[in-house]
């Protein structure tokens, strides 16, 4: 099994501070500086309860991490996106986010992703400033186990508009897929979600597609896949069954509409189905066993898009059977390993864990 | 109304430069247009919802381009149907967005002697 989507929620901006340049620790440490805090709180905490280390063990995370998740679900590779520190996008001093993407993806690269073989990473970027993140990108996208670049839903426009290319570039250049993740919309400089300020997390979480669908249409809209053809994006957390209705119409409004974009030279869908992916977590819920199944097998072409993802460890996290029971049956092996082996390129499963050398 | 695969004829008069009109044949509705340089005769339904193409605007279009990059072309070679925006090549009858959609064509000429427009099955069959 192949996990697109699973977090590391250990690192606080104290954990980090060692990690990050003087300058900008410095300026962490002296102003009155706070990592931004989630604009929607889950009311009941955000992360599984039983995931939680006991306090004050440095590294007692990964061992909770390896004993409760990669063994326990036997867990091929791990696509590993941080956490709580990608709200960092939405600071406007875009100088301390790229010292905390760097002091980040140091800690990254150094520190966690050589623990075990079973794990990949995904840089974190100042999306506020593409050229500092493409600089980043450049800096670490070759560095053992990074296989993507995540940014979060919240940003302050479509990720499709051109200022945001040089990231696209970047990852293209590097051979990094990149993850569109939910999270931080409405947050600081990021655009409010859409009609504006929900007041209730369970508001802001069960709407957390219609941010997938804005990028979505805006990356098609803009060309961003037909300017960068080797380019990879998988949403994450953005949920899955607006994909027929959203692309039905997408599909339809282009064949009148496509002189506004004629950059625009297929279908949106078959753009789409080539060029992106999605991650199951949270999977929709259907009332009733097995309807699900039946709307996906409607939807030509989704058998090869989806990614299992557990996201590991949120509130709403999926177990793999819990997903497989949802799931076209014929799907099972492209769902739960192979698109994900595909996209990311990875080599056959390693066994056991050990010591991460190699890509 | 002529048998299938016979030529019908209008009067070249009743067709000036700029306007389209329809005529009966080859069992169907065929849409004649005169854009000036050009005579084009389509199948006059959109394949669509059944748009009257005759109605159509005809024009250019903007070409499969690079991002951002507006190409104005095909100029007075496309229609555009008049109630989704369907366009299509008057030229062969194929879709602009997609060339596997397609409407029927047919052989438009003019006969000066006879100051007549003739419409016939084109020989390559496109009315299939």
């Amino acid at each position: 099994m192949i996990d697109a989507d699973v977090h590391q929620e250990s690192i606080t901006i104290e954990q980090l501070l060692p990690w990050i340049e003087p300058g900008i620790r410095n300026y962490i440490s002296n102003s009155n500086f706070t990592m931004p805090g989630y604009l929607f709180p889950n009311p009941d905490h955000l992360v599984r309860q039983d995931a939680i280390a006991d306090a004050g063990v440095p590294g007692s995370d990964y061992e909770l991490f390896k004993e409760q998740y990669l063994d326990a679900l036997d867990v091929d590779y791990a696509i590993v996106n941080g956490g709580s520190i990608l709200l960092a996008s939405c600071l406007p001093n875009t100088q301390v986010v790229a010292g905390i993407s760097v002091g980040y993806n140091r800690w990254l690269t150094e520190e966690w992703l050589p623990r075990d073989t079973r794990l990949r990473g995904a840089l974190m970027v100042p999306s506020q400033q593409p050229e500092i993140a493409a600089q980043i990108i450049r800096d670490f996208g070759d560095k053992p186990g990074i296989v993507q670049v995540t940014l979060t839903f919240g940003s302050t426009s479509g990720y499709g508009q051109p200022h945001y290319h040089p990231i696209f570039e970047a990852a293209v250049e590097m051979n990094l897929r990149v993850a569109l993740h939910q999270g931080a919309e409405g947050s600081g400089i990021n655009a409010p979600p859409a009609t504006g300020y929900p007041r209730y997390f369970v508001e802001y979480h069960a709407l957390a597609p219609i941010a997938a669908m804005a990028h979505t249409t805006s990356l098609i809209c803009h060309g961003v896949f037909e300017k960068y053809p080797e380019l990879g994006v998988v949403i994450s957390e953005g949920g899955i069954l607006w994909l027929p209705g959203m692309l039905w119409r997408l599909d339809a409004d282009w064949k009148g509409l496509r002189v506004e974009v004629p950059w625009v030279k297929r279908a949106p869908s078959e753009i789409l189905f080539e060029q992106m992916r999605f991650t199951t977590h949270p999977l929709e819920q259907p009332s009733g066993d097995g309807d699900l199944a039946q709307m996906l097998e409607a939807i030509g072409g989704l058998e090869n898009v989806l990614m299992f993802a557990t996201g590991y460890p949120r509130w709403d996290s999926d177990s793999p059977s819990s997903v497989l029971e949802r799931v076209p049956e014929a799907w099972h092996d492209a769902v739960m390993e192979g698109n994900a082996r595909s996209f990311y390129d990875l080599p056959p499963s390693s066994a056991g864990n050990g010591a991460n050398g190699a890509g | 109304m002529s048998a299938a695969h016979e030529s019908v004829s209008l009067a070249l008069a009743e067709l000036p430069p700029g306007s389209a009109t329809t005529v009966e044949a080859f069992g169907t509705t065929v849409a004649v247009f005169n854009t000036g340089s050009e005579l084009y005769a389509i199948d006059n339904t959109c394949p669509h919802q059944q748009g009257p193409l005759c109605k159509g605007r005809v024009g250019g279009t903007l070409l499969p381009s690079k991002p951002y990059a507006y190409e104005y072309g095909l100029d007075g070679r496309v229609v555009t149907c008049p109630w989704h925006k369907w366009q299509f090549d008057l030229a062969d009858g194929t879709a602009i967005f997609d060339p596997s959609v397609r409407v029927p064509t047919y052989d438009a000429r003019v006969d000066v002697d006879a100051g007549q427009i003739v419409i016939s099955p084109t020989p390559s069959g496109t009315a299939s």
